[in-house]
């Protein structure tokens, strides 16, 4: 079933394809719909023989604040990926090559603690953070996406550094180098895919996050384009065309950030790496 | 190795601190004023009277607690089956070299990277408005004439379930097509050789080569489903009449909407009583299963 490759015919081959065809345009219906609403006159979709329009996204940039959400959710998610890899690829190749039982230990804590439910920290950090004045406030989210992307930051880290052979390390420690520097001159440098799936992942949790978004965030200046489009949706039920203009700004990031490091998604990357731990 | 001199012990501890500084404060904390604050009653600005058990007691002689909890069963099981079966589908599908297999390879996986907030928008349109795709297919079919998937309880929650499944079949799309990329093709061309059928080579090679993949596959998503938020939130906020609460949900609408912070917390802390087990059962059966393999 899986190692057919090579005993399809053409005609086969291209049933497939068909098949594939009418089944993927199904499943993005949905997707798809986003586009025509948001390049059609009011949403009214091709069905009235309708022109194609950019008028959506004109009211969208000049009527709507949805260019600053736009911008504040940038900022926030490419802090929380920077900061994630930072703190988390240390973290991980220490568990990676610590045989400590304390190490292994933390290591069942991070998976613990990325399974409990974020309804179990949001209360209580609320009024932490809004006795610390970081409520409504972008730093204070940032620490929040952080510290809910470490945990997995430091698994997929680890089981990316388990790929690299120990031995690498110890040729350099051989030549005098120390761990921290077998560490940051031979395992990082080897590690630029694991690197580049943990900056994503920690990225597009960051941005497609909407319940933390929605406690944390009060005001409009500082609202992240999901909470913003969700009040934007609320306010405009009837205007799709701008809604999905929105919806459209909204998927544009993670799609460019998917298009560009496609690769790091398969190749030892998202997927492959948490299958790895 | 180095492992064990008192230098290496240094290092590691330092390369290890910053997450566990993170983690202490920002996980750990919280969590203990989690266990403290469902002991007590009050507002979210001033905490109440130590209520003991109490809040626990309220919430589990609360029929909305137990129908939430079976609806989340539902979800969890309809969600993380659903979206293995169709996921490891596609894998199979996915390995076969036919004309276009690297475009859908991509295009599968938007419905995972497109946000939450645009693509429930979308659905909520083209299945809860009575201009959408589908309320307009079943009055065409002559299936009813006003069908609002979203209106309906039952119907809002199998919606709700497909919508997850929908979601997540890209993450065990990828899960499964990861395992079977590792699975060596000689095993295959021998088990043809000994005369095996399509569906032998599948149920003897290729399920239990990828079992290990499959049990991760299925904590992940269970735990993701378990702790999900958004997909109900944004398509149904829970609605009809509660028929798509999740004990998350319900528990969000007890601190946020009706200010029982005590009662949400509990609520809060039976799920993650629930996710503890599930988790520690789930990482020892994939402890096991690595080392075997």
């Amino acid at each position: 079933m899986t190692s057919t490759s090579t005993s399809k015919g053409p005609r086969a081959r291209w049933a497939i394809t068909v098949a594939m065809t009418v089944f993927t345009l199904i499943v993005l219906g949905p997707i798809i719909d986003i586009f025509v609403k948001a390049l059609t006159p009011n949403g009214t979709g091709l069905i009235n023989g309708a022109t194609l329009t950019l008028d959506n996204f004109t009211f969208v940039f000049e009527q709507t604040n949805m260019l600053h959400y736009l911008w504040n959710s940038l900022a926030v998610a490419i802090a929380t990926s920077l900061i994630a890899v930072v703190i988390g690829a240390p973290a991980g190749y220490v568990i990676s090559r610590s045989r400590s039982r304390l190490v292994s230990g933390y290591s069942l804590l991070l998976f613990v603690i990325q399974s409990l439910p974020v309804i179990v920290f949001v209360v209580p950090m609320f009024i932490l953070f809004s006795s610390l004045g970081l409520v409504d406030n972008l730093q204070g989210i940032v620490i929040v996406y952080v510290s809910s992307a470490i945990p997995i930051a430091c698994w997929m880290m680890s089981s990316y550094f388990d790929t690299i052979p120990q031995s690498l390390e110890e040729a350099a420690w051989v030549d005098g180098a120390t761990v921290f520097g077998g560490f940051r001159r031979i395992v990082l440098r080897n590690s630029l895919p694991g690197l580049m799936s943990v900056a994503i992942f920690s990225f597009l949790a960051a941005w497609n996050d909407y319940l933390i978004a929605l406690v944390f965030l009060r005001s409009d200046a500082v609202f992240t384009l999901p909470v913003g489009l969700q009040q934007f949706f609320q306010q405009n039920q009837v205007s799709w065309g701008p809604v999905m203009a929105a919806a459209v700004l909204m998927l544009a990031p993670p799609a460019i950030v998917f298009g560009v490091f496609q690769r790091y998604f398969s190749i030892g990357g998202i997927g492959g790496a948490l299958a790895g731990t | 190795m180095k492992g064990g001199s008192r230098r290496t012990g240094f290092t590691y501890s330092s390369l290890l601190l910053p997450s566990l500084v993170l983690v202490a404060l920002i996980n750990a904390y919280p969590l203990v004023y989690a266990v403290n604050a469902s002991l007590h009653d009050g507002s979210l600005i001033q905490q109440g009277d130590f209520v003991g058990l109490g809040n626990f007691g309220s919430v589990l002689s609360d029929p909305a607690f137990w129908a939430s909890t079976r609806f989340t069963l539902i979800f969890v099981v309809a969600s993380v089956l659903g979206s293995w079966a169709l996921g490891t589908v596609l894998a199979l599908i996915l390995r076969i070299r036919f004309p276009g297999r690297s475009l859908f390879r991509v295009l599968l996986l938007l419905p995972w990277i497109v946000p939450i907030v645009a693509t429930s928008t979308s659905w909520a349109f083209l299945l809860g408005t009575s201009s959408g795709a589908l309320p307009t297919l079943f009055r065409n079919l002559g299936l009813g004439d006003n069908v609002l998937f979203l209106g309906d309880p039952v119907l809002a929650q199998i919606t709700v379930c497909v919508f997850k499944i929908w979601i997540s079949f890209p993450f065990t799309l990828l899960m499964m097509g990861s395992a079977l990329e590792g699975i060596d093709q000689n095993i295959y061309e021998a088990a043809r050789v000994d005369g095996a059928s399509r569906w032998q080579q599948f149920t003897r090679i290729t399920l239990p080569m990828t079992a290990r993949t499959t049990y991760v596959t299925w904590i992940l998503m269970a735990i993701f489903t378990i702790n999900d938020f958004p997909s109900v939130w944004l398509l149904t906020g829970g609605g009809p009449v509660g028929a798509t609460q999740t004990m998350v949900v319900y528990a969000y609408n007890l601190v946020f909407s009706e200010f029982l912070p005590g009662l949400g917390i509990a609520v809060a802390i039976l799920i993650t009583g629930l996710l503890v087990v599930v988790s520690v059962l789930l990482y020892r059966m994939i402890r096991r299963s690595f080392t075997i393999a």
